[in-house]
C-alpha cells in the first residue's frame, strides 16, 4: 500500500464520516430558516458570539450546549436499559454508514491507478444502502419497546410498520431503475447518466425514469419518517412517538440521527436520478480535456458570485428600524471582507495551478473538487425539498399512508418495472 | 492474518448468538442474539468474497426477516410472566448437549483430517452480481422459477388463511 493509497483511504472516509455530520448542522439551520420562511417569519436569528451571528447558524451551538449539559435521565420503569440505550445509537450509525457507498466524485485515476471515491470502495453500491436501510427498524422497534410507555410503543409500532411497508415500493423502484441501468454499481450508474438523451438531454434517471423517480422519493421521505408520513411522532396524539422517554443526547442522537438519515437518502436520491455527481452536459473527460478553460472561467465567475452575494447580504442584514451604530451592518462588512480573502485565496491557489501543474494528474484533482461541490449542491437541494414539503403538506392519518403504500404506491411501481422491462428489450 | 482474526471474531459470534437465542428465556434477548447471528454469518459470507450472498443475506435475513419477528414481539407485547415455566430447562439443555457432543465429536474428526490444501482467492468478479445472477438464470433457471413458485404458493396460502379468519368474524 503506498502512501497515495493510504491518504486517499483516510481522505474518503474523512469525507464519509465528516460531511454527514456536518450537513446536521447546515439541515437543521436549513430546517428552521426554511420553515421561517414558509410562515413568513423570520426564524432564529438571535443567538450570537461576540455579535456574529451566521444567519443564525450560531443557534445551532446553542441547541448542541443545550442537549449536552441537559440531565441524563434513564426513566425507572424502563426495564430493558441495554436497549433503551442501545436504540439511538442503531439509529444514528446506521444512517451515517449508509453514505458509505455514495460516490461523491467519478473514480480519480492516479497514476494509473483507479480510486472509487467512495467511503467504502465496493461494488456492491445500491444494495449496500438496502442492507442498511433495513436495520434502522431495529432501532425505532427497540426505541419504542423498550420505552415501555404507551406514547413510545404506540410510536414505535407505526413508525416500523411504514418503515417495513414503504421498503417494498422502494425496492421494486430500484429494480426498474436498475433494468434502465444494468447495474448496482453507483459510480457507474452515475457515469450512465453522464450520456446524452437525443443529443442533448443530459439522461438523469429522472427522465428515463419518471414514475420510478416518483415512487422512490415518496418511499424515502417514508423511509426517512418525516412530513407528510411522520406520524410516527405525531405530536398531537403520541407527544413525541418512539422518542418521547428520551433525554438529553440520547435524544440528541435521534435528532441528529434523522437529520443524517435525510442527508443519505438525497444523496441516494440524487446518486439515482439527478445525475450524481455528474455536471449536466460535461462529462469527467470533458471536463479533464477542458481543464485550464474551466479553470479561467472559474477565476472569472467566483468573484462575480461573491459580488452579488455581497450586495444581497448588504442589503438583507441590517436592522428594520433605524439605529445609529447598527451592528448588523457592522457584522456584515465583516463577512464581506471573509469572502474576498477566501476569493483571493482561491484565485492564487487557481492561478498557481495554471502556471505550474495544469495538465496530468492535477486537472483529474480539479474535476474531482468539482464534482464533490457539484454533488454536495445537488444533494443540498434534494434536502430542501424535504424541508419544502415538511413545512407545506399536512400529515397523512395512518390508514391512508398504509392506502397509499399498498394500494398505490406497489401496483404502480409493479407496472413500471413491466414497462420499463419491455421498453428495455424493445430497444435492445 | 487480518482475516483469519475476522474470523475467529466473526465464528465466535455467529455460536454466541445461536447459544444466547437458545438459552435466553425474554423473546426480544433471543431474537436480538439471533439478530447478532445472522450478521455475523454475513460476515463470514463476505470474507468468502461472495458479495451479493453477503448484501442479500443482511437485506433478507438480518433486515427484513427479523425486523417482522422482531416487530411481532413488540406488537404481542410479551412479557415474562406470559411465558411458560420451563423448570426443567437445565435438564433438558444438559441432555441435549449429551445427545450433541458425540456429533460434534465425529465432526471435529472429520475436520482434523481434511488433507491440507492451498487455497487461493478466486478472481476479482467471484461472487458479485453478474456472476451470480449469470448462473442462475442460465444454468439453473427452471430450479430457480420452481423455487420462486413455491414462495408465491406460500404466500398465496398465508392471504387465504388470514382471510378466511377474517370472514369467520
Amino acid at each position: 500500500m503506498s502512501q497515495l493509497d493510504l491518504l486517499l483511504l483516510v481522505l474518503r472516509v474523512a469525507f464519509g464520516a465528516f460531511v454527514p455530520l456536518c450537513f446536521i448542522a447546515v439541515l437543521v439551520w436549513m430546517e428552521r430558516r426554511g420553515a421561517a420562511f414558509f410562515q413568513d417569519r423570520s426564524g432564529p436569528n438571535r443567538a450570537h458570539i461576540f455579535g456574529f451571528r451566521a444567519g443564525g447558524l450560531v443557534q445551532n451551538l446553542a441547541d448542541a450546549i443545550k442537549l449536552i449539559t441537559k440531565e441524563d435521565i434513564v426513566p425507572d420503569h424502563v426495564k430493558h436499559k441495554f436497549y433503551f440505550v442501545l436504540a439511538p445509537v442503531i439509529v444514528f450509525s446506521i444512517a451515517i454508514l449508509s453514505f458509505a457507498a455514495v460516490p461523491f466524485a467519478d473514480a480519480l485515476i492516479l497514476g494509473g491507478k483507479k480510486y472509487l471515491m467512495q467511503t467504502i470502495p465496493t461494488d456492491l453500491g445500491i444494495l449496500w444502502f438496502l442492507a442498511l436501510a433495513g436495520f434502522a427498524v431495529y432501532g425505532i422497534i427497540l426505541a419504542g419497546w423498550s420505552s415501555h410507555s404507551k406514547y413510545g410503543i404506540l410510536g414505535g409500532l407505526r413508525a416500523a410498520a411504514q418503515v417495513i411497508s414503504y421498503e417494498i415500493p422502494m425496492g421494486f423502484a430500484i429494480i426498474s431503475a436498475l433494468v434502465v441501468y444494468g447495474t448496482v454499481n453507483l459510480t457507474e450508474i452515475a457515469h450512465y447518466q453522464g450520456q446524452l438523451l437525443f443529443g442533448f438531454i443530459p439522461m438523469w434517471g429522472v427522465v428515463v425514469q419518471p414514475l420510478g423517480a416518483i415512487i422512490f422519493i415518496v418511499a424515502a421521505f417514508a423511509e426517512a419518517n418525516r412530513t407528510p408520513f411522520d406520524l410516527a411522532e405525531g405530536e398531537s396524539e403520541l407527544v413525541a412517538g418512539f422518542h418521547v422517554e428520551y433525554s438529553s443526547m440520547k435524544f440528541g442522537m435521534f435528532f441528529m440521527g434523522e437529520y443524517v438519515a435525510m442527508f443519505t437518502s438525497s444523496a441516494i436520491i440524487v446518486t439515482l436520478y439527478f445525475g450524481g455527481y455528474q455536471i449536466p452536459w460535461f462529462s469527467t473527460e470533458v471536463l479533464v480535456n477542458n481543464a485550464r478553460a474551466i479553470t479561467v472561467l472559474l477565476m472569472l465567475l467566483m468573484p462575480a458570485c461573491a459580488w452579488i452575494f455581497i450586495r444581497w447580504m448588504h442589503k438583507n442584514n441590517r436592522s428594520h428600524y433605524d439605529c445609529p451604530d447598527d451592528h448588523r451592518v457592522r457584522e456584515a462588512l465583516i463577512y464581506a471582507k471573509i469572502i474576498w480573502g477566501v476569493v483571493a485565496a482561491l484565485e492564487i491557489v487557481l492561478f498557481i495551478y495554471l502556471i505550474t501543474v495544469s495538465g496530468g494528474a492535477a486537472d483529474r484533482i480539479l474535476v474531482a473538487l468539482l464534482q464533490i461541490a457539484t454533488f454536495l449542491v445537488k444533494t443540498t437541494l434534494m434536502c430542501f425539498v424535504y424541508v419544502w414539503v415538511r413545512w407545506t403538506l399536512p400529515r397523512f392519518r395512518y390508514d391512508q399512508l398504509q392506502k397509499l403504500g399498498w394500494q398505490i404506491l406497489l401496483p404502480l411501481s409493479l407496472l413500471n418495472i413491466f414497462v420499463t422491462s419491455a421498453v428495455v428489450v424493445a430497444l435492445n | 492474518m487480518f482475516a483469519d482474526g475476522l474470523f475467529l471474531v466473526f465464528a465466535v459470534l455467529a455460536v454466541l448468538g445461536a447459544v444466547g437465542l437458545v438459552l435466553f428465556r425474554h423473546p426480544m434477548n433471543g431474537a436480538m442474539s439471533f439478530v447478532v447471528t445472522l450478521i455475523a454469518l454475513a460476515g463470514l459470507y463476505a470474507l468468502l468474497s461472495a458479495k451479493l450472498i453477503f448484501a442479500l443475506q443482511l437485506i433478507v435475513y438480518a433486515g427484513a426477516i427479523m425486523s417482522l419477528i422482531v416487530f411481532i414481539i413488540m406488537f404481542l407485547n410479551i412479557q415474562p410472566a406470559d411465558l411458560p415455566q420451563e423448570e426443567t430447562k437445565l435438564l433438558s439443555i444438559l441432555g441435549g448437549g449429551i445427545v450433541v457432543l458425540p456429533i460434534g465429536w465425529f465432526l471435529f474428526k472429520i475436520v482434523k483430517s481434511l488433507p491440507m490444501h492451498s487455497v487461493a482467492i478466486m478472481g476479482t468478479d467471484f461472487g458479485g452480481v453478474k456472476e451470480v445472477g449469470l448462473v442462475l438464470f442460465r444454468d439453473w433457471l427452471i430450479p430457480f422459477e420452481i423455487v420462486s413458485i413455491l414462495l408465491l404458493v406460500s404466500l398465496v396460502g398465508a392471504v387465504i388463511l388470514a382471510g378466511k379468519r377474517g370472514t369467520a368474524k
